[in-house]
């Protein structure tokens, strides 16, 4: 019977070695103790004896291979003897699979943990005042730029640990115009317990020492403070625009079945006990059996890979008084059309009440952002990263046909990043998805 | 483990018996008659005039401790002096039949031996080289000050013998113009133009600095012995212990090859105990040791039981006929060899010793059997000399002493160390900072093949001296040149460069390193410039600061860093203070290895570079990379100072990822103490020590992926030096800084650098510098070590805590102030 010779282990951390050299060649007789190659770690070099007598039936790896633990490296019995059994099983196409499958764990998890740009921040963070006693708890740096700047330190948030002050907390004061004379921030540093925000407003008490005929009674601007999540949203869309290659294709299409099933719904869905299903709701849901076909749009870009998502989480950008966030719904593609407008409704609700949970705020795929029912015919809607795309869906316009008549056009603008998909797959995606909407009732039944 | 000695159970389990032979106890019995006819008059009266002037250095020095003055000279002396009275006979009959090329090293009680040494070698050599030596020394600053006051006129050797004295008691007195400027003293003086090789506070401490001596006489095929002196007190030293094995391992006479003579000798080393009887206070015949006679612990080494014997040392000649026939046997090469010389004390330990552990009437009857009145009587009834004649002799010499005195107590003449007008005179000595690439020029280094041969050497050609393939994939670690092949080729390279290099510690040849840091050395050198040594950390330590003193360079390896504490003294007491305490005039380029382990609890795992930097005048680097362990051995490796090497043996198989193009294949150096920015970040700094620094890579992409916060990382790459200025530069842009390593925290270097950045860079700070180590425990199992060595979220952890809140992380370590407080209140 025949023997597999494996890599041996040496020792604990030893994941693989190197085959240096082939002491044996394939067909080649082998006596107890003779060396069959020779191999190194990145320790030692140490050569492989046979511990069996028999004929070098095959070899599986050749010299300079990297060859794992314990992996079958050559095959000793008797000529003509099948060893079928003992050759590893299509151990290349077997690396890969593992590694996907590893690939995909990490995926999975990493979803799970991952914030999108533009979620709400975790809580509303406000830390506790900053005053110890009478003695204000704040960093040497931040003091420092405070003094420089002439921020308003009797207004800031600190967010350092045990409520200090630190640098970020003075730059949010300069960010947001908070700012005094040199002299204030002294004497708030100097007994910030016993401060009084000066009577009238400072800076014009500054201004009224210039001599100008008509000095405004009250500054014609308001200083509107910078919140958390417009903060975030600013970062983020500043790093949208900064780091990616974006760019926007515009195209429209006959929204005339579009309309007809909208209006179909709206003058019997309610008895049939059909949600009211709105312009958008079909658009999310021709989107997501869209994306279906064209997985690179549905997708993240990881800087060293590209994460394409086997189920469209669909991003609904939704505007709220405090900012624009993006609620997620998982799985789209699963739901039906009724099933999409319930979640959507429920979800753009929450978003829009502040009560819903930030996991929701997250991990989205791919979103779309809706301005046609604010009249807006064409945009660029800027892509929240790391997706690589975002629709931007456009209002109603009417059209000439070549026969003089009219038809609805209803306009979808898609960004897109140039880094991760080139212009051609993004414009089938596009065109697909005008199909899918033209002839809404054939989607329907996908 | 060489292959070449094998060893068969069938012979091993072979009955026998372990044979002795006698050692010889007092058997000198040679009468005048005989003596007269193997030294001359003048020889006799020499021996006398020796023994007779280290009575009065030593009865001066006790007199000005006792009672601040001597012959009218007064001083008051702060400092100690641990003196010899009754012993001179022994000291003189040592040096008698030594030369200049013969290394004496003592003990903190060994004025005598240096005096007699110095006196044998002033009668040695001849006027002219007597003059140079003095000459030159320290630019001729002692001669200066008794040139012209001779005592006797005329006469170099006159001369030197004032020079000597006078060198001697000045640097009792930590005078600038003593021996060693002072900086040695009472305990530590020393003259190596007269082979007087240092001598060590520490009890036992100078015995494996002379094994390291005899050491470099051997593999350098230099002429002379040595002679390490102890007393019988150190030998319940562990590093004695271990030196006396040392020096006569089998592989030196079985294994080292043989000369050009055609010899295979042994280490010139004469292991020679000074048996008075007591260790301080504690008794060794009868008390605190079990030999009886020091001379017994001989058979217990080797075969030729060391040679050893016991001699009478309060009779010169037989003194002189022991040492005579020991250095004759080492200089044949039947070396090491031992010598029991039996002598007594009449003094205190120190003047301060009432010597309460023994009689009033052992110390009278001792001090009526004193050798000098003895053997004065001797050669006055033999009909040698005339009482006259010892009267005119104990005259110059009691004249010359109080000159002697009077010149050294003299604060103009010779003044103290002005650290008012100089303050950094210290400072300028701790380190000697020379680039010397080779120790010995115009000597070809010995090796076995020529460098393109060595199998290694080929096998890393093949190697991609980068972590990546050209796809920025990383490459598999069988396939790359790793952190050890980077100190590999630095080693290698400096092993075909400077002809005194030579490395030793456990498990060197054959197994090439226990993490295969030599792997290919054996290959490429003799025994006798590679070797495995006992496991003896001390004596391995000890004998390169002995081989470093003698001219040479030694690279030495402890396998853990946990063993440092094996080799205490010798890394704190020896390594680390040599170069200071002989005002520069000694060098020490030794390079001591230490690894700091994983994975194996907590006797190996312990990063120790905090006890290292502590003690100044130690060097420390700790290299995480390819390059820079290259880069960083290559500089220590061609400096003159002693270097205390930190590598990790988590990441000995690393590839180069930072050094653009990689590890280069030729000669470069990466400066000491020059921290290197990892990454370029903007937010918060990391600060790493050792092999924290992957663990800071994935918390700093973790924060800038999930957090868009962007960490700068510095590797600090060196301890001692460490210029901070890049780290200041660095919170000076970010305001935050982390210092990581895997030391416990309690102590560490992380603290001790979180609080410089602190005083540093106070007023850029938006928070306290933090430092973040492993916890006060001991290191528990592999699958523990998560929660005691920093790890990645950790680091993140102690951000979000302590630096900057991270909006939307949840930190799982508790760095709460309260548990601070806590955890230092329970010590943990």
């Amino acid at each position: 019977m025949a023997t597999a010779v494996i890599m041996p282990r040496q020792g604990q951390s030893v994941e693989s070695c190197v085959i240096t050299e082939w002491q044996k060649q394939k067909g080649d007789s082998v006596k107890v103790g003779d060396i069959l190659f020779s191999y190194e770690t990145d320790k030692s070099s140490f050569d492989e004896k046979s511990e069996v007598e028999g004929t070098l039936l095959e070899i599986l790896a050749a010299a300079g291979d990297d060859v794992p633990c314990l992996e079958t490296v050559c095959i000793i019995g008797s000529p003509g003897e099948d060893i079928s059994a003992l050759i590893p099983a299509k151990t290349e196409a077997a690396a890969p699979a593992a590694e996907t499958a590893a690939a995909e764990a990490t995926t999975t998890e990493a979803t799970a943990a991952e914030a999108s740009a533009v979620s709400a921040p975790a809580a509303d963070t406000k830390e506790a005042a900053s005053l110890d006693g009478d003695r204000l708890r704040i960093s040497p740096r931040a003091r420092n730029l405070a003094l420089r700047t002439g921020a308003d330190l009797s207004q800031a948030e600190p967010t350092g640990p045990m409520g200090r002050i630190i640098e970020r907390d003075v730059n949010s004061l300069l960010d947001a115009g908070k700012t005094t004379t040199t002299e204030q921030v002294e004497s708030y540093l100097a007994n910030p317990a016993a401060y009084k925000a000066p009577a009238a407003e400072p800076v014009q008490a500054d201004k009224a020492v210039v001599p100008t005929a008509e000095a405004p009674a009250k500054a014609a601007y308001t200083d509107v403070k910078v919140t958390n999540i417009r903060r975030v949203i600013a970062k983020s869309m500043h790093a949208s625009l900064s780091t990616m290659a974006q760019l926007t294709l515009n195209s429209s299409f006959d929204a005339t079945e579009l309309l007809d099933y909208r209006a179909k719904v709206k003058a019997s869905g309610e008895a049939l006990g059909m949600a009211n299903i709105t312009l958008n709701d079909m658009v999310l849901f021709a989107v997501a059996k869209t994306l279906m076909q064209h997985k690179e749009c549905n997708a993240h870009w990881m800087d060293d890979f590209i994460r394409v998502f086997e189920n469209v989480n669909l991003g609904i950008a939704v505007d709220t008084d405090r900012g624009l966030m993006v609620p997620t719904l998982p799985a789209a593609e699963t739901l039906t059309l009724n099933e999409l407008s319930v979640a959507a409704k429920a979800l753009i609700k929450e978003t829009q009440s502040g009560s819903i949970s930030p996991d929701k705020l997250a991990g989205a795929s791919f979103t779309v952002t809706n301005l046609g029912s604010l009249g807006v015919e064409s945009f660029t809607p800027v892509i929240n990263p790391p997706q690589v795309a975002i629709l931007g869906v456009d209002c109603v316009t009417y059209r000439l046909k070549e026969d003089g008549t009219t038809y609805p056009a209803m306009g979808l603008s898609l960004t897109f990043d140039h880094r991760a998909l080139d212009g051609a797959p993004a414009a089938r995606f596009l065109k697909d998805l005008s199909a899918a909407l033209e002839h809404f009732s054939l989607t329907l039944a996908k | 483990m060489p292959k070449s000695q094998y060893i068969d159970p069938k012979k091993v389990f072979e009955p026998g018996y372990i044979h002795f032979e006698d050692i010889p106890v007092n058997q000198y019995a040679k009468t005048l008659d005989e003596e007269k006819t193997l030294y001359s008059k003048a020889d006799m009266m020499r021996i006398y005039r020796d023994m007779r002037i280290i009575r009065e250095f030593e009865t001066m020095l006790n007199e000005i401790k006792t009672k601040s003055v001597y012959n009218g000279v007064e001083y008051n002396n702060p400092g100690p002096a641990h003196l010899s009275l009754g012993q001179e006979a022994s000291a003189v009959g040592e040096a008698y039949s030594l030369d200049i090329n013969d290394f004496t090293f003592g003990s903190h009680r060994s004025h005598g031996e240096i005096l007699a040494k110095g006196l044998s070698s002033i009668h040695k050599l001849d006027d002219a080289e007597l003059y140079d030596i003095m000459k030159e020394f320290l630019g001729g600053s002692i001669l200066k000050v008794i040139e012209g006051k001779e005592e006797v006129k005329g006469n170099i050797k006159e001369l030197a013998i004032d020079f000597l004295l006078y060198g001697a008691l000045a640097e009792i007195f930590a005078r600038t113009t003593g021996f060693n400027k002072g900086l040695g003293g009472s305990m530590h003086a020393f003259f190596i133009p007269f082979g007087i090789f240092p001598n060590n506070a520490i009890v036992g401490g100078a015995v494996p600095i002379a094994l390291g001596a005899a050491l470099y006489k051997r593999s350098n095929k230099k002429k002379g012995i040595v002679v390490a002196n102890f007393g019988d007190g150190a030998c319940g030293r562990g590093p004695v212990l271990e030196s006396l094995n040392m020096s006569a391992m089998d592989q030196i006479r079985q294994l080292w090859g043989t000369t050009d003579n055609g010899n295979n000798p042994g280490l010139p080393i004469l292991f020679n105990i000074f048996d008075n009887f007591y260790g301080m206070g504690g008794q060794t015949m009868g008390e605190t040791m079990a030999f009886g006679m020091p001379a017994r612990i001989g058979a217990g080494v080797n075969p030729d039981e060391m040679h050893s014997e016991r001699v009478n040392g309060y009779n010169p000649f037989a003194v002189i006929d022991a040492v005579s026939r020991k250095k004759e046997l080492l200089l044949r090469g039947e070396g090491p060899a031992m010598l029991d010389v039996v002598t007594y004390r009449t003094t205190g330990h120190s003047p301060s010793d009432s010597s309460t552990y023994r009689t009033p009437e052992e110390i009278e009857e001792w001090k009526e059997a004193c050798p000098i009145k003895a053997y004065k009587e001797k050669l006055i009834l033999g009909g040698v000399a005339t009482s006259e004649e010892f009267d005119a002799i104990d005259e110059v010499i009691i004249n010359r002493m109080t000159k002697v005195c009077r010149l050294a107590v003299d604060e103009e003449i010779s003044p103290r160390m002005d650290l008012d007008k100089n303050p950094d005179a210290i400072s300028g000595i701790m380190f000697s900072n020379e680039k010397r690439p080779v120790m010995e020029e115009g000597r070809e280094p010995d090796v076995l093949i020529p460098k393109e041969e060595n199998p290694r050497v080929k096998s890393l050609a093949v190697k991609s001296r980068w972590a990546f393939d050209e796809n920025g994939k990383p490459l598999p670690k069988t396939k790359i040149f790793g952190l050890r092949d980077g100190l590999f080729e630095a080693i290698l390279d400096k092993f075909y460069e400077d002809p005194t290099l030579i490395a030793y510690g456990e498990d060197n040849r054959d197994w090439g390193g226990a993490y295969a840091v030599y792997r290919g050395l054996t290959e490429a050198l003799p025994y006798h410039r590679f070797f495995n040594a006992p496991i003896s950390e001390a004596a391995i330590v000890g004998s390169a600061v002995g081989y470093a003193m003698c001219g040479g360079r030694a690279i030495v390896e402890l396998m853990y860093a946990d063993f440092i504490g094996c080799a205490g003294d010798e890394i704190f007491n020896q390594v680390a203070k040599w170069q200071s305490m002989s005002a520069g005039i000694l060098k020490m380029p030794i390079i001591v290895r230490v690894s700091v382990g994983s994975k194996y609890g907590a006797q190996h795992s312990q990063d120790w570079t905090a006890l290292c930097a502590h003690i100044p005048g130690l060097k420390v680097v700790f290299p995480a990379s390819p390059y820079d362990a290259k880069g960083l051995m290559n500089e220590a490796l061609s400096g003159t100072d002693p270097v205390i090497f930190f590598e990790s043996q988590r990441i000995y198989d690393v590839g180069e990822q930072f050094h653009k193009g990689g590890v280069p294949t030729e000669y470069y150096e990466v400066k000491l103490g020059d921290p290197d920015v990892k990454r370029e970040g903007k937010d918060v700094t990391i600060l790493t020590i050792g092999a924290v620094l992957y663990r800071a890579l994935d918390a700093a992409k973790t924060l800038e992926e999930k957090y868009g916060i962007s960490a700068e990382i510095i590797d600090a790459r060196s301890i001692v030096p460490f210029d901070y200025t890049k780290v200041i530069e660095s919170v000076k842009k970010t305001g935050k800084i982390i210092i990581v390593g895997d030391a416990c925290e309690r102590g560490s270097v992380m603290r001790d650098m979180a609080a410089n950045i602190a005083e540093l860079a106070f007023d850029y700070l938006d928070a306290p510098p933090v430092a973040f180590g492993s916890r006060n425990w001991i290191t528990p199992s592999h699958e523990l070590e998560k929660y005691f060595f920093p790890q990645a979220d950790g680091i993140i952890d102690v951000i979000s805590e302590k630096l900057m809140p991270i909006p939307g992380h949840t930190a799982h370590l508790n760095v709460s102030d309260v548990e601070k407080i806590d955890r230092s209140k329970k010590g943990v």
